[in-house]
């Protein structure tokens, strides 16, 4: 029995010790974004705390232009994807046609290749037709970052609901699209907020392609940061204080969503 | 209130063949019974009534309006599922009550109210109604299914194996309600199984299909009595009935038949009659399991004898199997016979209720002769 104790007492450790090691950056972040400057580098817990880097932040109102920029790019990719991306799942799931599963697999591709080795290419086309710095270039460029994603769970989501039950459906006196509005989305739908959020996810922290194919009319939160490292001296303070409102969006989302986000990813469409 | 045809239906999927020229027609509040073996195409078929599936060539016929390009939610049909297809993310209630919240078939909230209630009191599912389908057995969900056609008024009911996964006690029941529900409804009804019983006791009409093809169509005792080939025979009775070859031999002036190597059997005079005229020289006998009598001494002449190869008793009757000439012959019997293994016993066929085909299997009287119809009482 006693050993048994040391065991347990021995893995909560292991978890604590985990734990710290995985939210001691957020912790540190959240401290050195209420630190002055000037206390930066001689105190680590210890020290007078200060909403100046807050005051700075929202003073301009060049900021929250930063995070509006963010939201619009985000949130148009992701409805982009769901647009596109559901139809394509469900023909994926649904259709038999020829290349299908290629047609499947190229859109996974889009994920292999790191973001750094295409985006010179897309940099020099966007060049050219016009989309360099544009709240649509950011957006047509986003979606292949999330479209993949949504096609490839959703997939899954439509293989799982049985054909006949559409087909009730349509019996029933429903059209094609009423069956697919009524009967089809609220089956999809966990897989759809689970792969929305994580789309979302993924294209709000982008940095590559919101460096390179925007930045002065367009510019990101994530872009944004750079901004605080001046030629004299990096604002330690003013950059802790935007990463955290930048990424306070995805916290609210995930912890309100959570639910869904586990159960989306981990469970098919119709059980038992 | 409707009739249906369909005409030279054909249909495949990636060059197989499922469904090859079929064609007929179903009255007004007909029971029509599609029945076949598994693969035979009969889902196909009843999807394509429904209009979910197109043929490839082809006519569906509703009231004699060719309904070809009508949508399936327009077409006034109601389906029963084989794997129920119900909607996993809506409560018994809401399942049953969708198709008459629907856009074309639209009711008042309080006639929906009243409807499921109705309808769930047949089904006995009254007690479910605020479950999800994925709490109920397969026989509930079975129900559930029926109940959702069951509240429209259509032209017709199609169903698709609407019992098959029903406990035996469950479906016995539900067959007797479903023959009776139908005589209620007064509606044509189109029904799928492979279920030869389902198909014999519910049946104004059957359909034998196999391999896509239609083999007979005809009143259950038609299909029974005098089956169009040997598929349709040996597909209806359980155990199957037997079939073997019998050369036509000339004794005197009567021809006779030769069976198990010597016997020679007297037949029926219309049989003879057609045997001389078509000069048939094989002809293939097949008897059922109940038609053939049994004893333990040679009666008369016609007697065969032979050999207890196996006794299986199975409730009330049993299954007796009797090796002839190495040839194995099923009778049904009483389950109380006293009959040991490898004993001699002497079988006797009766030649009137005997089945007889050419070599390639049709039957050679189906043309004509007319069978009265027998008391018909279903042995399960």
């Amino acid at each position: 029995m006693k050993s048994n104790k040391v065991v347990s007492l021995l893995k909560d450790l292991g978890l604590l010790l985990y734990a710290m090691f995985a939210l001691f950056p957020l912790v540190w972040l959240v401290i050195i974004s209420f630190k002055h400057d000037r206390e930066m580098f001689n105190t680590t817990f210890i020290f007078s705390p200060t909403l100046d880097n807050y005051r700075v932040l929202f003073s301009s109102g060049e900021f929250i232009g930063y995070f509006v920029d963010n939201l619009i790019v985000s949130v148009g990719a992701i409805i982009l994807s769901i647009v596109v991306g559901v139809p394509a799942a469900y023909a994926l799931a649904r259709f038999d046609f020829k290349g299908k599963e290629s047609i499947a697999f190229t859109f996974l591709s889009f994920r292999f290749a790191p973001e750094i080795l295409v985006v010179l290419p897309i940099f020099l086309i966007y060049q050219k037709i016009g989309l360099y710095d544009t709240y649509f270039g950011l957006i047509w460029i986003f979606q292949v970052v999330s479209l993949p994603l949504m096609i490839w769970i959703l997939r899954g989501y439509f293989e799982d609901i049985s054909v006949e039950m559409e087909h009730a459906a349509r019996l029933d006196g429903y059209s094609w699209w009423q069956v697919f509005i009524k009967m089809i989305i609220p089956l999809i739908k966990p897989g759809l907020v689970a792969s929305s959020l994580l789309s979302f996810i993924f294209v709000w922290n982008n940095f590559t392609f919101s460096l390179l194919l925007a930045g002065q009319k367009v510019t990101t939160t994530t872009v944004a940061m750079l901004k605080y490292v001046s030629s004299d001296t990096v604002h330690y303070g003013q950059m802790a204080a935007a990463v955290l409102i930048s990424s306070l969006p995805i916290i609210i989302l995930a912890l309100a969503i959570q639910k869904h986000l586990v159960r989306g990813l981990s469970m098919g469409a119709v059980k038992g | 209130m409707a009739n249906v045809r369909v005409e030279g239906i054909k249909k495949s999927f990636k060059k197989e063949t499922v469904l090859s020229d079929i064609s007929f027609e179903v009255k007004d509040k007909e029971f029509f019974v599609i029945f076949g073996p598994a693969g035979a195409g009969k889902t196909t078929l009843l999807n394509i009534i429904a209009g979910i599936y197109v043929p490839d060539e082809g006519h569906v016929y509703l009231n004699n309006k060719c309904i070809d390009h009508v949508e399936p939610e327009d077409r006034n049909v109601a389906m029963v599922f084989e794997d129920y297809a119900l909607y996993p993310h809506l409560t018994v209630f809401d399942n049953i009550a969708s198709p008459l919240r629907s856009p074309r078939y639209k009711q008042p909230e309080e006639v929906v109210k009243r409807e499921v209630t109705r309808v769930a009191e047949i089904l006995k599912i009254d007690w479910l109604l605020d479950r999800n389908p994925s709490e109920l057995s397969n026989g509930q969900r079975q129900r559930v299914g029926l109940g959702r056609a069951l509240i429209r008024s259509p032209e017709v009911f199609l169903m698709d194996e609407p019992i098959t996964h029903l406990d035996a006690k469950l479906r016995h029941q539900m067959r007797a309600e479903l023959k009776d529900m139908q005589r209620n409804l007064d509606t044509t009804t189109i029904y799928v199984t492979h279920d030869y019983l389902e198909a014999l006791s519910l049946a104004d009409r059957i359909a034998v299909i196999n391999k896509g093809k239609i083999e007979q169509i005809g009143t259950p005792e038609e299909i029974y009595y005098k089956p169009a080939n040997e598929f349709v025979a040996s597909a209806f009775g359980e155990p199957e009935i037997n079939i073997f070859n019998a050369e036509v031999v000339k004794e005197n002036t009567e021809l006779k038949l030769s069976i198990f190597g010597r016997k020679k059997i007297k037949i029926p005079k219309n049989i003879q009659k057609l045997v001389a005229e078509k000069e048939i020289s094989i002809v293939r006998v097949g008897i059922r399991p109940k038609d053939i009598k049994y004893g333990f001494i040679q009666k008369n002449e016609n007697c065969i004898i032979g050999k207890v190869y196996s006794f299986e008793p199975l409730g009330a009757k049993a299954i007796l199997t009797v090796q002839v000439h190495n040839q194995l012959v099923q009778l049904l019997v009483p389950s109380d016979s006293e009959i040991q293994l490898n004993q001699e016993i002497f079988i006797e066929i009766d030649m009137e209720k005997t089945i007889f085909f050419d070599s390639v299997g049709n039957n050679l009287l189906a043309s004509y002769s007319n069978v009265e119809r027998k008391g018909v009482a279903w042995q399960n």
